[in-house]
Formats: structure tokens, C-alpha cells, sequence
């Protein structure tokens, strides 16, 4: 479980200058995203992961996770500041956060926010590091058969837990499977459905698929809007609200402590739910909230307390490093942003799973560090720039909208210089779009996509190993059959909780 | 008032299902008439297996989508969606792609203040002054940004190196 050499070559990809530079930059770019309204997390990685590619293992990683970090603690600047979450992870901040606002406590609910997030996210990092590569280890004893069951338990729990209704969900799945299968087939490399077109044959690259569906969407539906109003963008619903963030006293560490409990609530809730693929930070921030509430009725949760900030942003930011649990003991990742960290390490050749552990144990190591340090640079900026995010939140959509589609062409393009990428991530840009407009949630179908080729590689050598039997390659082992009926069963209670939840 | 009642109709969950269906159903269809789907490797694997299986899946879930308890309602989104808005999305698309073929061919600094120009104009940002200034500013500071990074963007014509 641990090798000290390996630790040696970490510290020497972790301790360059490149990878604080890298972080420093995520962080500063992520919370920027996340302060931005209608901006998520994914759509700042999607936009970035470009520039990871040309980066060496460490930075690479250093910007996403950034990215990543910054922009689930960004949204809360906005939910505070204005009462609009800024990512739908921020959305319980607003009931409490805002209301300290109201009260002309806003910077008080600025810092606890901003405390409460790196609390929960680092006791969540450190929860990640001890239990990654213990799951990792039993993932090891896994074989083709089990594979397959275990990588479509996390393809089928993605998409019925994304987004509020279950058909919909396993739609975007399965259009993330019929995507994945356009190109040359992984075992034989013999093509298909390219539609006669020789541009297909290699299948369709990541960078443009994740900024198709990640980034273009978004963007689309903000144009939609900004060119279906009939009046000037600086009218009406595009009136500037006006900041009612007053500086006011800051936070003192006695009222810090005083909201250890609910700390405590948000890092549990947030840790567990980010470890199940598909829920994701919204869900734990809901749930801490409800919570903490139902346990200290005392405090007032919901009249513009701090412990009504504390419970959702430590629970929302605790889910950052447990959803890279699934990713890296078993190569399922657990959320979009853990789909792009993956993408950001395929594409430096280390693909993730149970047997990185054994080959890329320094790069494995590399990223606990930058988990655990992103956390601090978090704070030094979030501590700093609080009040500039604040205004950014402000920032004007019809610049934000052209400067975005400017990135996502030329990050398209730059990848691989192939200009057919650029009609691909469009297409997927409008097919994104789409999935929006009739509420289908885009997530599975990018993590489904990942999943695909891993799905039939390991589906194909268990028919292999079992010629003419495939009833045998597929269920031919007790763990296979557990695993299916785990399929079965966690769907069913999830969706049952969910519901519970929601009401 | 038929087609206003069609209109609708093709909004609500349940028309969103058919269409997928009756999409699905042409994809499936076309499947089975390429020479490839149903061609069996040598390892015994057929080479359209996961694209008919996810198709198949794609049409079941269509049409389970349109007998689904909630077929009646409509997407928020999609209630709030003008025909306007949708065909600004569609030229949208269509001026990214143009934008990216002359780019390639005049390169980025020459295209690039033109194209956000443009953008700024129509999604309404204000004086067109402003609009200018801030095109060529944007412009500036993203080559610089790229250029820092090292990563290259097209340079159209300004590649030919000046003698000095």
C-alpha cells in the first residue's frame, strides 16, 4: 500500500514550480467560474483541459483540480452575495448565506463559507487518501467478468441518479455508449458507424466531446436567451443587481467553532455521497443542510445563521475528493469532474483504475499532494479575492458568451490540430443543447463514453477466456452475479431516498 | 390552432419520446442495412453489437419516456425556448464554424476582433464602440495568454516573417 520510492518520484513531480503555477492558476480560474451564475464546475474544466494537455502529469492535474476545488467553493460567493448559487452545489448556501447578507453580516457568511469549504474538503482529501487504495487493493482481485458488472453499476448509477428523472438520465448513458462506439472497435480496430466518413474512423477524441457537451451547451442557452429577448441586454432581467455585501465584521474563530457540529454533519454526509457515483455535490449539500437542521432545531437553521452556511459548504466541497474514491480503485469515475480528471489522465497515458496503483503510483501520489495543497491555496485566494469574485459575478453575459465559444473552438482545435474536431465538438455543442432544453442531464453521457470502450474491452476477453459459453463470461462468477443484483438494488433504494430528500 | 396544438404536444415529455423513438428507429434501420453491423470478428463478437444495443436501448427508453407517468409535462427550458432564441443558436453554431475556417486561413488576430465584434453586437452589449474596443482588447489578451502557455493559434497571412 505504500512504496517509498514511489513517494520520492511523487515529491519530485509535485515540487516544480510548473504545478504550483498550474494550481494557482486553476484555483484563481475555478473560482472565478464558479462565482459566474450559469457557469459549473464542468464547463471550466472542459474549457481548460485543453491547456492540461499540453502540460506535463502534475501541472495537468494541478489545473483541473483547481478548477475543479475552486469553482465548487465559487459558487458560493454569488449565493451569498446575491442570493443566486453560482453552481447548482451552492444552491441550500443561499437560504442562510444570504440572509447574513440581508442582515449586513455578508462578509461574516463570506468567511464561513470559505472555511467551511476547505474544513470539509480537506478532512475529506485526507478520508480519500487512507481509503483509495484499500478499495483499490480488492478491486485488484476483480477479473474481466467482474468488470464489466462493476463498470456498468457505475454507468447505470450515473444516469438513473443524474438529473430528476431516471428514463432521461439512462438515455444520456446510452448516448455516451453509441458515441464511444463510433470508430475502430478496441480489439480488432476494425471500423464502425463512421457514416463513410474517413474523419470517424478514429472515433471521436475527448477534448472536443467533453467541450461539446460540458462547455457549448451552456453557452447556447445563455445565447438562446440573451437573442430571444426582444429589449437591450442591459434591460430588465439583465439589470445589474446591486450588491448588498457589506463589509461588516469578519469572522471570529469562537463563532467558527461553534459551528463544529454541523462541520462535522457536512464533511460525513459529503464524503459518503461523494464516494456513490452519479449524486454529486448537490445532493450533499441539501442533505448536510436538512440535517444539521433537524438535528440542532436550537440554532435556527434557515433565519441567516452561520451554521445554515456551514453544513451544505462543507458538505458540497467534502464530495471533491472522495468522488475520485470510485476513479481510481476502479476506473469509474464518480462525477463529471472526476470523468475529466480521468480524461486529463488518459491523455498523459496513465489510465485510471485499480492498476494505477501498481504502475503510476507516483502520479497516484503526485495527486493526493495537489489535492491536499489545492486546498490551501483555496483559502489563501478565496481569502484575498472574496470580494473582486463578488463583482465577477456580475460579469456581463453577452462578453462572456463569445469569449467562451472563442475558447471552446480554438481549446477544440488545439488539441490535436485537427479542424474536424471543430464539427464535432458543434455538433455535440447543439446535441448538448438539446439534452438541456428537454431536461436530459449531460453528465452520463460523458462518463458513459469514458466507460464504453473499458466496458468492451473487458466484455470481449471474458468471452475469450469462455469460447462458446457466453452465459459463462457473463455470469459466471458469484461477485458477477452480487454485482448485478447491487445494480438492482442500489438504484432502487437511491431513487427511494432521492425522492425522500426532495420532498 | 392544429398546429399551435401540435406544437405543444411535440413539447411536452411524451413528444420528446417519440421523437427520439422515431429517431432511434431510423438509426436502427440503417443499422441493419450497412454490410458491417451484423459482422461477426473472429473472436465471435459482432461489430455493431453495441451500437444496435444502445440504439435498441434508445428507442425502448423513447418510447417508455412517451407512455411515462409524466409525459404530460414540459421542460422548463423548453417552455421558455422562442423560436428566435433557437435560430440565433443554430447561426450561432454556423458563425463558430465560419469563424474557425477563416481563421485557419487568415489566421487569429486578423479574425478573431471581427468575430467577437460581431457577437458583442448581436447579443446586444451596448454603443458599438464599445463593442469594438473591447474585441480588439479581448483579442490582445487571449494571444498573449496562449502565446505565454505556447500554445500556437493560426496565423493566417501575419506568419510571413517580415524582413528586418
Amino acid at each position: 500500500l505504500f512504496d517509498p520510492a514511489a513517494l520520492a518520484a511523487a515529491l519530485d513531480l509535485f515540487l516544480h514550480w510548473q504545478t504550483f503555477l498550474w494550481l494557482i492558476i486553476g484555483v484563481f480560474v475555478g473560482t472565478g467560474v464558479g462565482a459566474i451564475p450559469g457557469l459549473t464546475a464542468s464547463t471550466g474544466i472542459a474549457v481548460m483541459l485543453p491547456v492540461a494537455f499540453f502540460l506535463p502529469v502534475a501541472p495537468a492535474l494541478g489545473l483541473i483540480i483547481g478548477v475543479y476545488k475552486g469553482a465548487i467553493y465559487g459558487g458560493s460567493i454569488s449565493a451569498v452575495s446575491f442570493g443566486v448559487p453560482g453552481t447548482p452545489g451552492a444552491a441550500a448556501t443561499v437560504y442562510d448565506g444570504y440572509k447574513l447578507t440581508q442582515k449586513g453580516q455578508g462578509r461574516k457568511g463570506l468567511e464561513m463559507a470559505l472555511y467551511a469549504s476547505i474544513t470539509g474538503d480537506t478532512l475529506s482529501d485526507i478520508f480519500t487518501i487512507f481509503v483509495a487504495p484499500m478499495v483499490a487493493v480488492v478491486a485488484l482481485a476483480f477479473g474481466p467478468t467482474e468488470k464489466v458488472w462493476l463498470l456498468m453499476l457505475g454507468m447505470v448509477l450515473i444516469g438513473a441518479l443524474t438529473g430528476k428523472h431516471l428514463l432521461l438520465g439512462l438515455m444520456s448513458a446510452i448516448i455516451g455508449v453509441f458515441l464511444a462506439s463510433i470508430g475502430r472497435d478496441p480489439m480488432a480496430g476494425v471500423t464502425r458507424m463512421t457514416f463513410g466518413q474517413w474523419w470517424l474512423m478514429d472515433g471521436i477524441h475527448l477534448i472536443p466531446l467533453v467541450i461539446g457537451i460540458f462547455a457549448m451547451p451552456v453557452i447556447l442557452l445563455e445565447a438562446a436567451k440573451l437573442l430571444g429577448e426582444r429589449r437591450a441586454a442591459g434591460t430588465g432581467e439583465q439589470e445589474k443587481r446591486k450588491s448588498v455585501w457589506k463589509t461588516g465584521p469578519g469572522l471570529s474563530f469562537q463563532e467558527f467553532w461553534r459551528t463544529r457540529k454541523e462541520l462535522g454533519i457536512g464533511t460525513v454526509i459529503g464524503s459518503f455521497i461523494g464516494m456513490l457515483p452519479g449524486l454529486g455535490s448537490t445532493p450533499a449539500a441539501f442533505l448536510s443542510y436538512a440535517l444539521a437542521k433537524h438535528l440542532s432545531p436550537y440554532k435556527k437553521i434557515g433565519t441567516g445563521v452561520l451554521e445554515g452556511v456551514a453544513a451544505p459548504e462543507s458538505g458540497n466541497n467534502a464530495t471533491c475528493g472522495p468522488t475520485l474514491i470510485p476513479l481510481l480503485a476502479f476506473g469509474i469515475p464518480g462525477s463529471p469532474a472526476a470523468a475529466l480528471i480521468g480524461g486529463a489522465l488518459m491523455l498523459h497515458g496513465a489510465t485510471p483504475g485499480p492498476r494505477m496503483f501498481v504502475y503510476y503510483p507516483d502520479v497516484i501520489y503526485a495527486l493526493f499532494m495537489i489535492l491536499l495543497v489545492a486546498n490551501i491555496v483555496n483559502l489563501g485566494i478565496g481569502r484575498i479575492f472574496a470580494r473582486v469574485y463578488a463583482t465577477l459575478a456580475q460579469f456581463p453575459k453577452p462578453v462572456l458568451i463569445p469569449l467562451i465559444l472563442m475558447l471552446a473552438i480554438i481549446g477544440a482545435y488545439a488539441a490535436r490540430a485537427n479542424p474536424y474536431d471543430i464539427v464535432i465538438m458543434l455538433f455535440l455543442g447543439i446535441l448538448g443543447f438539446g439534452m438541456i432544453v428537454v431536461d436530459m442531464p449531460t453528465a452520463p453521457l460523458v462518463i458513459a463514453f469514458i466507460l464504453t470502450p473499458m466496458v468492451e474491452e473487458n466484455l470481449r476477453r471474458a468471452l475469450i477466456m469462455n469460447p462458446g459459453n457466453p452465459g459463462k463470461a457473463l455470469f459466471g462468477s458469484p461477485l458477477a452475479i452480487g454485482l448485478i443484483l447491487a445494480m438492482v438494488v442500489l438504484v432502487f433504494f437511491t431513487v427511494q431516498f432521492l425522492k425522500k430528500v426532495e420532498e | 390552432m392544429a398546429m399551435q396544438s401540435f406544437r405543444q404536444r411535440l413539447q411536452t415529455k411524451q413528444g420528446i419520446g417519440i421523437v427520439i423513438a422515431l429517431l432511434s428507429g431510423g438509426v436502427l434501420v440503417y443499422l441493419f442495412l450497412t454490410p458491417w453491423a451484423l459482422r461477426k470478428l473472429s473472436d465471435g463478437f459482432y461489430l455493431g453489437f453495441f451500437n444496435m444495443l444502445s440504439i435498441g436501448l434508445l428507442l425502448l427508453m423513447g418510447l417508455g419516456l412517451a407512455a411515462d407517468k409524466h409525459r404530460k409535462e414540459v421542460p422548463e427550458e423548453l417552455k421558455t425556448l422562442t423560436l428566435r432564441g433557437f435560430l440565433g443558436v443554430l447561426g450561432l453554431a454556423a458563425g463558430c464554424l465560419l469563424y474557425f475556417e477563416v481563421m485557419r486561413r487568415i489566421g487569429f488576430l486578423v479574425i478573431t476582433p471581427i468575430f467577437l465584434f460581431i457577437a458583442f453586437f448581436a447579443l446586444k452589449l451596448g454603443h458599438w464602440w464599445r463593442c469594438v474596443v473591447l474585441a480588439v482588447v479581448v483579442t490582445v489578451i487571449v494571444y498573449l495568454l496562449f502565446s505565454v502557455v505556447g500554445l500556437e493559434l493560426p496565423h493566417g497571412f501575419l506568419s510571413v516573417e517580415l524582413p528586418i
